[in-house]
């Protein structure tokens, strides 16, 4: 029987600059905007890492964080501050699958976790 | 497009974990679960220290891919280099007070052409982490973007 599992997230404006300053990850296409923009990109991007952070505490939740054995995830959209992100999960047995959408329905990340 | 040969360059570095940071990092993400941030609830259950979140990863990580951005073969593609996959494989817990070791190594180096027919550079690097007991804690792939221009 599959569990399902639904949660949102609003991305805050300064997320790409404390999640720089958390994870160490100051690469510029996340912190600034000239840059970002004169590289093709659309505005600063929220790093990867951060999204599939926020999706791993989707699936963990509360729990022992032990039981993720693996997770894989691959990045559709860049997520920009002030993004609207769902986050779905369904389980069948070991297995999570995740997807994260932004508010236009597109998909920005899709991946798969073994929790034991 | 840089012919450059970058398979096979390979870093390591070491990252002690704080409990502090732990903290620092799950804050930004929102993620109240107590097994990050709860001393005495862990101490509870196991004795131990705090847990760090799987994706903690990303920061033990980061001073090994640094010292890879920072390698001048790697570092003129770092401005159009974005995330396109990513995958861990966790074997034992890392805790607050761990001595992380990690070593980064480029896997892969290839071409590959998107959906809107651009050609993009996809660069695979394998991270290896083991900790102070010599124990496997987590290997990584990461597979980089260098969006075509």
């Amino acid at each position: 029987m599959a569990v399902k599992n639904e949660s949102k997230l609003r991305i805050s404006k300064y997320m790409p600059y404390f999640y720089a300053g958390a994870s160490l990850d100051f690469n510029l296409i996340h912190i600034d905007r000239e840059f970002a923009q004169a590289n093709g990109l659309p505005d600063i991007i929220l790093q990867g890492m951060c999204t599939m952070g926020l999706a791993a505490k989707h699936i963990i939740k509360n729990d022992h964080p032990s039981k993720m054995k693996t997770f894989k995830v691959r990045f559709l959209n860049p997520v920009l501050p002030s993004d609207e992100l769902t986050f779905l999960s369904q389980q069948n047995g070991d297995e999570i699958n995740v997807e994260v959408k932004n508010q236009k329905d597109k998909r920005v990340l899709k991946g798969q976790a073994i929790i034991k | 497009m840089s012919t450059n040969n970058i398979i096979g360059k390979k870093y390591e570095a070491d990252y002690e974990i704080s409990f502090e940071k732990i903290k620092e990092f799950v804050e930004v993400l929102g993620d109240n679960n107590p097994h990050y941030i709860d001393r005495e609830f862990v101490k509870s259950i196991d004795g131990g220290n705090p847990y760090a979140p799987p994706t903690f990863a990303a920061v033990y990580c980061q001073p090994a891919l640094k010292n890879l951005y920072f390698d001048p073969d790697f570092s003129k593609l770092v401005p159009r280099l974005v995330h396109g996959e990513q995958e861990y494989n966790f074997v034992e817990p890392v805790r607050a007070g761990d001595l992380i070791h990690t070593s980064a190594e480029v896997k892969e180096d290839y071409t590959k052409t998107n959906r809107s027919g651009k050609i993009n550079r996809i660069i695979e690097l394998l991270t290896t982490s083991t900790n102070q007991n010599d124990k496997l804690v987590c290997t990584a792939t990461y597979r980089l973007v260098i969006r075509g221009e």
